[in-house]
């Protein structure tokens, strides 16, 4: 036992009580995760040193890596705040959401899924996913169940709605990108700057390549003369700012990516 | 399809230097010592060494054997993994769990092995995450997961999510329900929710449905019970605390919410606060009782360690 040992970590209440309130709340921001993190050493271990969040993180996940789970880091698409979930590493469909939600519930998600990957903007409107009610596998939903059922996807978290339309919400992206980029091959997006999986973003009009608005923040930081980095053509796009976790005191979109979310909707 | 190393399933003794995804099958004309590293924790036969001059043909089938069995650990592993996930997803909606489900849906034809793989699933909820998995209904073999962790003060009280407000109601009505000497009829609750604002039917932005709520989920949930009032005409029923309460918290802890939302010290109600003491006593002795009978059953079994 003794190789072994020196690979996985050590679990303690204060880790336990760390992964109990994150699978609890599903999603956090590395914000409240911090938080989170001094207060289960308050509750459990009130006099030890707090470890380094990436090192505490690292520690959990060596444990959870015979259960094919771990803790995973992402960023917002929209603000780029960062963010934590416990995701599944094996690539079963949507595993989460199938013991939590009912056969045409899970049918209407990944209607608005496919929706929300074919769209430009990566928002399908509730009108476009609403209309396909009828085409629901499993038991008939009415549209105003279907309503329902968005907001049930908002609640948990699946989801983001935003001035009645739909897109993925972040943990929905940390959860299922391996499982999208496999089921959609042909449709996804991918963000030219860091390569994962893009579902809101900028484009460049000339040669269509598309980027992150957290991406875009922080490739063009600085530069007064902003080029697209695949044709060089000037980059037409109103460029966020880098995410700052000092300035952030409210989540949400700041003016300036809001802007650009709308001149990108042709 | 798993992105992982998998070998890394359970402890091996010498899981270090073997790697999994390559090696399968590539394994060239293995040589006695290279055996060794698969062997399953605790077994510490050398299976090679028994037999210093093997022919070609042997030592095929000795790899062979060995990876079949490499892979049967593996389907194992994942399988245990799978019910861990399985269990958690399923608990956090608070049900009791079937074991005929968790064969349908995980376990599949390794139905054979339901004991061992849900003791290692148990294993695995105790030690990673601070549950243990209670055996909640012999008869109908139904499960659920009971937190570990020591219960949070008042001030440590950490926001619970989207169980919040429910949990709030909940409170409510077993606090309701202990008061009035530990039933209330159904009645009386609907009464103390109205003047809170909350009606049966009307969809509440906390709760939802909250008849949806209270009669579906936290009686499915064992938190309330049920039943018909004998006797009645017209047809009574009542609520009283479900074995999932009972579990979960105590009449002590019941008395002191109630307590506070009264702004009062417990002992305001003097036959209630007697009957928590007296609760308080038969749980410590439980308790005691469990940890002692838990010592001696692990004293006797040596075999179940995993770290």
């Amino acid at each position: 036992m003794q190789g072994s040992a020196r690979r996985m970590g050590v679990m303690t209440d204060v880790h336990r009580r760390f992964l109990q309130l994150l699978m609890t709340h599903g999603v956090l921001e590395e914000r409240d995760v911090k938080r989170m993190q001094k207060h289960c050493y308050k509750v459990h271990d009130r006099n030890a040193t707090v470890d380094k969040l990436e090192d505490f993180i690292n520690n959990i996940n060596s444990v959870l890596e015979s259960l094919y789970i771990e803790i995973k880091r992402g960023v917002t698409e929209d603000d780029g705040r960062p963010i934590y979930a416990l995701v599944n590493l094996a690539t079963t469909s949507v595993s989460k959401m199938a013991t939590d939600f009912a056969e045409n519930e899970l049918d209407l998600f990944r209607k608005a899924l496919e929706l929300i990957i074919d769209s430009e903007s990566g928002f399908a409107s509730s009108t476009n996913i609403l209309n396909l009610v009828d085409q629901l596998k499993g038991k008939k939903m009415k549209k105003k169940e279907a309503e329902q059922v968005l907001q049930k996807f908002v609640q948990n978290k699946w989801l983001i709605e935003k001035e009645g339309e739909f897109t993925l919400h972040g943990r929905a992206i940390l959860e299922m990108e391996q499982y999208i980029r496999e089921t959609y091959p042909d449709a996804v997006k991918i963000c030219n700057i860091c390569h994962s999986l893009l579902i809101q973003g900028q484009s460049c009009e000339t040669c269509g390549i598309r980027m992150h608005l957290p991406c875009v923040a922080k490739y063009f930081r600085l530069n007064a003369e902003p080029r697209c980095p695949h044709c060089n053509d000037y980059w037409p796009h109103e460029i966020p700012e880098v995410f700052d976790p000092e300035k952030e005191r409210e989540p949400g979109i700041s003016k300036s990516n809001r802007k650009s979310l709308r001149s990108r909707r042709h | 399809m798993l992105q992982t190393p998998e070998s890394r399933g359970l402890p091996l003794p010498q899981a270090e230097g073997e790697k999994d995804g390559g090696h399968d099958g590539e394994t060239p004309a293995p040589t006695a010592s290279q055996e060794r590293p698969t062997e399953e924790p605790g077994a510490g036969r050398e299976e090679g060494a028994a037999e210093p001059a093997l022919t070609r043909k042997g030592a095929r089938a000795l790899a062979a054997k060995a990876l079949a069995r490499r892979r049967a650990y593996r389907r194992l592993n994942r399988t245990v993994a799978e019910l861990v996930q399985f269990l958690l997803v399923k608990d956090k909606k608070k049900s009791p769990i079937t074991r005929s489900e968790m064969v349908k849906y995980v376990i599949g034809d390794l139905k054979a092995l339901f004991p061992d793989i849900v003791a290692r699933a148990a294993e695995h909820l105790r030690y990673v995450f601070g549950y243990e998995l209670k055996l909640f209904d012999r008869k109908h073999h139904t499960y659920i997961l009971i937190n570990k962790l020591k219960p949070l003060e008042e001030e440590e009280e950490e926001d619970l999510g989207g169980d919040g407000p429910r949990l709030g109601l909940l409170m409510m009505i077993l606090g309701l329900i202990y008061m009035k000497g530990n039933s209330a009829r159904e009645a009386q609750v609907w009464e103390m929710l109205r003047r809170l604002g909350v009606h049966p039917s009307k969809n509440h932005f906390l709760f939802g449905y909250p008849k949806r709520l209270i009669m579906e989920d936290f009686v499915q949930q064992r938190y309330l019970s049920y039943r018909r009032v004998p006797h009645t005409n017209p047809l009574e029923y009542e609520f009283s605390w479900g074995p999932r309460s009972n579990l979960e918290i105590s009449k002590m802890k019941v008395l002191g919410f109630v307590a506070k939302l009264h702004k009062k010290e417990p002992q305001h109600w003097p036959v209630q606060y007697r009957e928590a003491l007296a609760d308080e006593a038969d749980r410590a002795r439980a308790k005691a009782r469990a940890e002692a009978s838990m010592r001696a059953r692990v004293g006797a079994r040596p075999g179940i360690h995993f770290w």
